[in-house]
């Protein structure tokens, strides 16, 4: 039995916790509107926050999204809504939305929780870790990853096997199987959209043997294997577990290629195989990287030169697009290409391969609206008023923010995200509408949790 | 009463642990005067972190903090807030930076790198010993932003800004709006038109009552900070003064300039640029025509004055791929008997931009592409010119197209009259593009409180990601004023007036005009105006009585780190 639905109200909805989604909401709470940020995973973050570190500057990852959202979580005008679904939304009038957020239960107290990871101890279920993108495993009781935030466990109740052994092993009963999905109705005057985007699953193209062959991964699972969190504090192959020396990138897989049904570049991937080859050269100083291209896309502000820096330091750049992959006894891969340079056919072995996978628009972002929220020919949100007001949607108070709308990297999504929270900023302030509160005055009502 | 200071050493991620043994600094320094606890922590900064730090200051009593981790560019202001969130004086705390100074800069040398560390957070806490509560400086912001530039990005912030009640002053020193957009037809990714843009633009501007369009307008003086900015105007031969609270700068780009005999420009016949050929098709009507003959041929060559090698423009132009292969598309389109030949360095259609050179593949466009060491170069034969490639993409042929018209495709690069940046000392970049203070963190903000930048100004950028970018300056301008009142710090400098004997050295030396001379109890000394005043410390040395001091940074403080450091 569902609890009855509580009625909320807010200034502004954000919907989507990533990096987007959380400069957003900070922009507008600190203009002084009252801002609900919903995300529908367990910890905010999105995908940056998983990164290793973020090319051109190299800083970390994490020691640019923590501090951000850190102050999302204490800002006064930001509610936090995480493992919450955002659905039929509908505008009524000009800064007059509803929407139904369903906030599923974490079974978890998270004021209560201490993140002390006994029930994770404890825990006798394991199923894949999708925060380590399924290089290792995790227990149906768990904290997501160890920079998430909110920082508490979460049960995964579709392995949970109910034993109770977290509950016992809990020192602070914060643990509570009687927990129930909670609904809200939700009146917001506008909306930002920073659903993000989605990786493309290489399993759709067969001739790389992703799935198949263990030493073929994707890139993010490589994010992983060498971010400051990673999982074995190593850069190691997930065949047998040995540090490779012949390290290939596949560029362009997923993007490009209209076999797949993808035809445009997905403006991040040439960037981040370049970042993480030279990441790869100083934490094995002994292995060879070649990166496998069709063309080198280092077009923002100080790309190329850091794509000089890759070539400096000796990250071999070879155009040509590999056709097919092929596994040794040894679980080294044969990689079949056709090498530009040269015009002949050619093989190369490597004992890791990366799959630099391409963005692709998240396809959730339309089903969230009651409405008829316009997409693009692709299937990303669609900027109506893209040369003037790239931030506009077909829905006008709806704004889009960061890859919903088109694949970008970081520094052209935070623009993006200042764009959008720009445009809401004036909509709620346009004429008629309300004024904005004066600071240090609370306003906005907020009933509920 | 004795201090109670507690330090947090930063592995940074391996960032700073990978390279310094932060556990032997730890050591170190834990059983110094003064330190209550010293940890270790993977990210300072992480939320967990924060929290713990601030259970800390209650638990252990503590009255200072000190993080050695980052530049205090990227965390300063974070960890302040930790502390105050800890009922401590924010100004109390003290920041060392381990990574740029040691980890980043000795990576080496380990051992080397430790030892530095280790001195740096010991002068961190001979400051910290000395450090006393401070109130910020409150200062009344002016509700107005002047956005300098009415290029596409300046209107687009200024109509943004006017939308959020607050008056706009765009300035411009040409007698139009509308800059270079204003001046083409056809653009990539859209149907609208350049001049549509503008004009659009313009209408929405003239309607606002709170927008003042300031044409022919150069900013030529610049006095006061942060909310309250006087600005010196001269409008052709009128002077004025305008206040505001915060700068938009958005000057933008000048196009490339080709030398003389680059790729034969100035020398090889029918050799034009990039936005000469624009405005070719956009103009010229049924037959293609130059110098007086068809055009049939042409050739392009891109990145000209982009992906230079050292010493040139070494960076990426960005817009100018697409860009040509959409004038290409769209002579072909427009006139007969066109073959576009692309000399190419590969293709930079970056997102759904790819679609554009798909279609002009489709359309028969011919793409060659250079060998980075070996460029294609550009002659005339029989007063035509050729242009002659190795191509990569044969094998490495040598190729030679006989073109009626070849095309430079210049990049962008920074303005050449450095008014602007050098009258709000804005800082630039390697590419010699204004620089912002993080390209994540604070993309639109510059070193200079409530100067922001926008557009291609601060990098090459497109019509959209120019506007994108025009936005969340103009957000943050609006932050900056929109409370009314606006904080600053505290740490200036200040004049012993005892110890004064008014010999005026240090007023030439101040940066920022705020010295003057006073008359005090039938004496001459110098006052400080504290909005003024950023603390920057030139005038301490060269005060002969040593009167001047800066707060947080008194010479007691910096003498005291200095033994702690050697």
């Amino acid at each position: 039995m569902k609890t009855q639905n509580k009625n909320i109200t807010y200034d502004a909805l954000v919907i989507g916790a990533g990096i987007a989604g959380g400069e957003a909401a900070l922009n507008l709470a600190n203009t002084g509107f009252k801002v609900l940020l919903v995300e529908k995973d367990d910890s905010v973050g999105g995908k940056m926050i998983l990164l290793s570190k973020v090319f051109p500057t190299l800083d970390c990852s994490a020691c640019i999204t923590t501090p951000k959202f850190s102050e999302i979580a204490r800002h006064p005008n930001i509610t936090l809504f995480t493992g919450s679904q955002v659905s039929n939304i509908k505008k009524h009038g000009e800064n007059n939305f509803t929407a139904t957020i369903h906030k599923k239960p974490r079974y978890v107290h998270v004021e209560d929780c201490t993140a002390c990871q006994k029930c994770e101890q404890v825990c006798p279920v394991n199923v894949k870790d999708q925060y380590q993108y399924n290089l290792v495993g995790r227990k149906a009781a768990y904290i997501p990853f160890s920079i998430c935030s909110p920082k508490a466990a979460v049960i995964d109740i579709d392995n949970c096997t109910l034993c109770g052994a977290c509950e016992r092993a809990c020192p602070t009963n914060c643990i509570d199987f009687t927990m129930e999905e909670e609904v809200y109705d939700l009146q917001v005057k506008t909306i930002v959209l920073s659903t993000g985007f989605k990786l493309f699953d290489p399993l759709k193209m067969p001739r790389y043997g992703y799935g198949v062959y263990k030493n073929v991964v994707t890139s993010m699972q490589m994010e992983r294997l060498i971010a400051p969190t990673r999982p074995f504090n190593n850069v190691l192959r997930p065949g047998d577990g040995k540090m490779p020396d012949k390290i290939a990138y596949v560029l362009c897989t997923g993007s490009r290629d209209v076999t797949v049904g993808n035809p445009i570049c997905s403006q991040i991937c040439c960037m981040y195989s370049i970042k993480q080859a030279q990441l790869l050269m100083g934490a094995l100083p002994m292995a060879d990287v070649t990166i496998y291209y069709l063309n080198i896309r280092s077009f923002g502000k100080g790309f190329e030169e850091f794509y000089e820096q890759a070539k400096g330091m000796g990250v071999n750049f070879v155009k040509g697009k590999i056709g097919k992959i092929t596994e040794k006894e040894n679980g080294s891969l044969i990689l079949r290409y056709e090498d530009i340079n040269s015009g002949k056919l050619k093989e190369a072995e490597h004992d890791l391969v990366v799959l630099s996978v391409g963005a692709l628009p998240n396809n959730e972002a339309k089903g969230l609206f009651a409405d008829n929220l316009q997409l693009d020919r692709f299937n990303f949100v669609d900027q109506v008023e893209l040369m003037t007001s790239p931030a506009k949607t077909n829905i006008d108070g709806v704004f889009v923010a960061g890859t919903a709308s088109a694949p970008m990297d970081i520094p052209d999504t935070i623009l993006s995200a200042g764009s959008a929270s720009s445009e809401a900023i004036s909509y709620l302030m346009k004429e008629n509408a309300p004024q904005p509160p004066k600071s240090g005055v609370k306003v906005g009502q907020f009933s509920g949790c | 009463m004795e201090k109670r200071i507690g330090v947090y050493i930063c592995h940074c991620g391996g960032n700073i642990s990978d390279y310094v043994d932060v556990e032997k600094v730890r050591q170190s320094v834990e059983n110094d005067d003064n330190i209550v606890l010293a940890k270790t922590t993977m990210f300072a900064c992480s939320d967990a972190n924060q929290n713990e730090m601030v259970e800390d200051i209650k638990n252990h009593k503590l009255d200072a903090v000190i993080v050695a981790s980052c530049s205090p560019k990227l965390h300063l202001v974070t960890f302040r807030n930790v502390t105050e969130r800890g009922d401590l004086n924010k100004y109390t705390y003290v920041h060392a930076n381990i990574r740029e100074q040691a980890s980043w800069a000795h990576a080496d040398n380990f051992p080397a790198a430790t030892d530095k560390t280790i001195q740096l957070v010991k002068a961190a806490i001979a400051k910290s010993r000395t450090t006393k509560a401070l109130e910020p400086t409150k200062i009344k912001a002016e509700r107005s932003v002047a956005v300098i530039g009415a290029g596409v990005t300046g209107m687009k912030a200024a109509i943004t800004l006017a939308e959020k009640d607050t008056h706009v002053f765009l300035i411009e020193k040409e007698s139009q709006v509308g800059g270079w957009v204003a001046k083409w037809k056809d653009l990539f990714m859209t149907e609208e038109t350049g001049d549509m843009i503008v004009k659009q633009l313009h209408e929405d501007l003239k309607k606002r009552q709170n927008v003042s369009i300031l044409l022919n307008s150069e900013v030529i003086g610049n006095v006061g900070s942060i909310g309250n900015i006087s600005l010196k105007i001269k409008q052709k031969e009128e002077e004025f003064d305008i206040t505001v609270g915060s700068v938009l700068v958005a000057t933008g780009f000048e196009p490339y300039k080709p030398k003389e005999d680059e790729f034969g420009f100035g020398k090889v016949p029918n050799v034009i640029t990039l936005p000469e050929f624009k405005q070719l098709i956009d103009h010229e009507k049924g037959k293609l025509m130059y110098n007086g003959k068809k055009v049939e041929n042409i050739a392009y060559i891109y990145c000209v004055g982009s992906r230079q090698p050292e010493g040139g423009n070494t960076y990426c132009s960005r817009y100018c791929c697409t860009a040509t292969i959409h004038a290409a598309i769209e002579a072909r389109k427009k006139f007969k008997d066109i073959q576009n030949y692309h000399f190419t360095r590969g293709v930079r259609s970056y997102g759904k931009q790819e679609l554009l050179y798909a279609e002009s593949l489709q359309g028969g466009d011919i793409f060659l592409q250079s060998y980075e060491d070996d460029l294609p170069t550009v002659f005339a034969r029989n007063n035509r010119p050729v242009v002659r490639i190795n191509d990569i993409l044969t094998g490495g042929k040598e190729l030679e197209v006989e073109a009626d018209l070849v095309v430079l495709v210049t990049g962008m690069a920074p303005r050449s009259n450095d008014t602007v940046g050098s009258l709000f000392k804005l800082p630039r970049g390697r590419d010699r593009f204004f620089n912002e203070v993080h390209m994540k963190l604070r993309p639109v903000e510059t070193v200079i409180d409530g100067i922001t930048i926008a557009g291609a100004c601060q990098g090459p950028k497109t019509i959209l990601e120019s506007v994108n970018s025009a936005l969340a300056a103009a957000t943050k301008s609006y932050s900056n004023i929109s409370k009314g009142v606006l904080e600053t710090d505290p740490q200036i400098a200040t004049i012993d007036v005892k110890a004064c004997t008014g010999c005026g050295d240090c007023i030439p030396e101040c940066p920022f005009d705020a010295i003057s001379m006073v008359e005090d109890k039938g004496k001459t000394v110098a006052v400080i105006n504290n909005t003024l005043c950023k603390g920057c410390g030139m005038c301490t040395p060269v005060c002969p009585t040593d009167a001047i001091d800066l707060v947080a940074f008194s010479n007691v403080q910096i003498m005291g780190m200095i033994d702690a450091l050697v």
